[in-house]
């Protein structure tokens, strides 16, 4: 019986040899961040790394509390974990904070530059690199202007504790004047908060805009439901909150958000330092039109059709069709 | 190892407040919630302004003691029951801690970046620009940083962790050299029958405003700290943790039982390092054995009740 374990162990010690270890934490369990996860993991496979045999992932979760987060950083710090890879605002505040001699790779976190993780998008000097889910806000209140070209009013629901929702509010904010638009915002620091608050101001606005916003997502069927009764067509910049209940949505869907942090991943993973490598924001190329041409013609809203057509996902008789 | 009892001991100056309002004054108060939050706000919004470390925590301190005593005030005047005063004080908080930061959540500055950035800088091209044109000239003001120096290094070699355990201690003597005056004694008296108090002729409700505010000081202290031990405030970081703080206080009457060393001041320390060991514990071993991430508040709710149930059974005499 010694002997076999002492076998296993010696097994297992050359399997793990030469092995790289992998630190992956997340704020909370939630969709759009365990797709990030899904979406790492996919890149690692595709580029021939086997999850635990080339790469072994410590995979940790700090269930919404910042100590947890905290203590997760500094076990990461004092074991030997190669690479740090951080999922959301406070893992990666977290992370930057207690662990400078190793790579951090960030994801999803809108303004990593406010959040205090680097001085700036692109190159940087430090051992923190990642990739931003910053949507293009100003873009999306264009495509509002296009489609609704009488639309005067914007709610903006979101949640005024969750930071990544917050810089997009002021973004909203700052770019809609030229557009002659004004923000109204929609607040909720609870699904339930933000159901009341669509039913007391929604009436009074034009279109409805959410962001990446954790609660809205989390209530995506609720609020889709409530904004269907005030008749209120809602413009997303998630495609999975799109999904839910959205006449329109440009943006990305997180697991996208995983490719491209994967994607740093797999260059350190091949050697480059992360010195080498470009803080950005979710690129072009994972943008994504959808439109739901049913609930358009509910509210009877009219979609120009050289927007139709360059839709990636559209939603048609219940059917939904991807180009 | 030494982060562990790093963040135990940040841990044990909340614990300490709830002991106080919880064991001591005998007044229930769940600001601690609101006023861990509040102390990390007013500290690292002072870093931004470029005061000094040391300056900021004491101000976080004295914002959260003002919190205390606005809950002093609601119980005594109104007469409310000081747990249903604080839910109130808490929950204005969380508003209060946002207007302050003017966000949720603000690290503590590590570099200096620039005020305005430029939308296009950061967002680039999309694919539907041909058709909608490009978007302009968008800039937005951010509140930009200057790095600040704060005094923990982050690194193992055991600085930051001297560094925590000479502010606890000092705060857990000062408290007990307090509570060892006739004013700490009337206190202490308060706590364990409030008409006794009354025959010194002293106002009561002058007890019930000091074990209020130094509740919420030193749950500001432990705000304020640990947001510069990790480097960010965030509005959500003070859920649970009056909840975590009195499991602390009972573990610490659990492992001392009927000895109350320094008045019990010992009690939320150990107990604060005893459960962040525990907590550890699990996070390390806990998943290998099945659990998922989200079983563990249940975990911690379990191990407090078995806790309790433990304390029932040997007839102890201190009573939840």
């Amino acid at each position: 019986m010694k002997r076999f374990i002492a076998v296993v162990i010696l097994i297992l010690s050359i399997l793990s040899f030469g092995a790289v270890r992998i630190g992956i934490t997340q704020i909370v369990d939630h969709p759009a961040l365990n797709a990030v996860f899904d979406g790492i993991v996919k890149v690692l496979e595709d580029a021939g790394f086997k999850v635990g045999q080339d790469v072994l992932i410590d995979r940790q979760n700090a269930q919404g509390s910042m100590q947890n987060a905290v203590a997760i950083a500094k076990k990461f710090a004092t074991e030997k974990v190669d690479i740090v890879v951080a999922i959301a605002t406070p893992s990666a505040q977290a992370c930057v904070q207690a662990i400078t001699d190793r790579p951090v790779i960030f994801s999803a976190v809108t303004d990593p530059v406010g959040a205090g993780l680097i001085k700036q998008l692109g190159k940087n000097t430090t051992n923190v690199v990642g990739v931003s889910d910053m949507v293009p806000v100003a873009t999306q209140l264009r495509l509002i202007r296009r489609i609704f070209p009488n639309a005067k009013k914007v709610g903006v629901i979101f949640n005024p504790g969750e930071a990544n929702s917050v810089t997009l509010n002021n973004i909203a904010k700052s770019a809609a004047p030229s557009l002659e638009m004004t923000i109204v915002e929609i607040p909720g620091t609870s699904p339930s908060e933000m159901i009341t608050a669509l039913n007391s101001i929604g009436p009074s606005v034009d279109v409805l805009y959410i962001g990446t916003d954790n609660t809205a997502a989390s209530s995506i069927e609720a609020i889709g439901n409530a904004a269907l009764r005030l008749k209120k067509p809602i413009v997303a910049a998630d495609i999975d909150i799109a999904r839910g209940g959205g006449v329109v949505g440009f943006g990305f869907n997180y697991f996208q958000v995983g490719v491209e942090t994967g994607q740093l991943l797999v260059e350190l993973l091949k050697g480059a330092k992360p010195t080498d490598l470009e803080s950005h924001v979710v690129g072009p190329d994972s943008l994504v039109l959808y439109i739901n041409l049913d609930i358009a013609k509910q509210l009877g809203v009219e979609i120009p059709a050289d927007l139709v057509a360059r839709a990636d996902v559209v939603v048609r008789d219940g059917q939904e069709v991807a180009k | 190892m030494i982060p562990v009892i790093e963040q135990g001991l940040l841990l044990a100056l909340a614990a300490m407040g709830v002991y106080i309002s919880f064991r001591l004054v005998d007044l229930p108060d769940l600001t601690p919630d609101g006023s861990y939050v509040l102390g990390g706000a007013v500290a690292v919004v002072l870093l931004h302004s470029g005061y000094g470390w040391a300056f900021s925590t004491l101000m976080a301190a004295l914002a959260a003691g003002t919190a205390g005593a606005v809950v002093a005030f609601i119980t005594t005047r109104f007469k409310i029951n000081s747990l249903l005063a604080s839910i109130m004080v808490m929950t204005a908080l969380y508003s209060l801690s946002i207007r302050i930061m003017n966000a949720p959540n603000l690290p503590v500055p590590r570099f200096d970046t620039g005020k305005i950035t430029s939308y296009e800088q950061i967002v680039g091209k999309t694919p539907l620009d041909d058709l909608l044109g490009d978007v302009g000239q968008t800039t937005f003001e951010g509140s930009g940083m200057r790095a600040v120096k704060i005094p923990f290094t982050n690194t193992a070699d055991g600085h930051d962790l001297i560094l925590i355990a000479v502010v606890v201690s000092f705060v857990a003597l000062l408290v007990w050299f307090f509570l060892r005056t006739e004013f700490g004694t009337m206190l202490r008296g308060y706590g364990r029958n409030r008409f006794a108090v009354r025959v010194l002729g002293v106002n009561p409700d002058l007890f019930a405003y000091t074990g209020l505010i130094l509740c919420n000081v030193f749950a500001g202290l432990s705000g304020a700290l640990f947001s510069m031990y990790s480097g960010f405030a965030d509005v959500n970081m003070g859920i649970g943790t009056v909840v975590i703080c009195l499991a602390s206080v009972i573990l610490g009457e659990i492992i001392f039982g009927r000895f109350e060393l320094m008045y019990g001041v010992i009690f939320p320390i150990v107990g604060a390092l005893v459960y962040q060991f525990l907590l550890t514990f699990a996070m390390k071993y806990g998943y290998r054995i099945g659990f998922k991430p989200s079983d563990m508040k249940l975990l911690t709710a379990l191990f407090v009740v078995a806790v309790i149930a433990a304390r029932r059974f040997k007839k102890s005499e201190v009573t939840v």
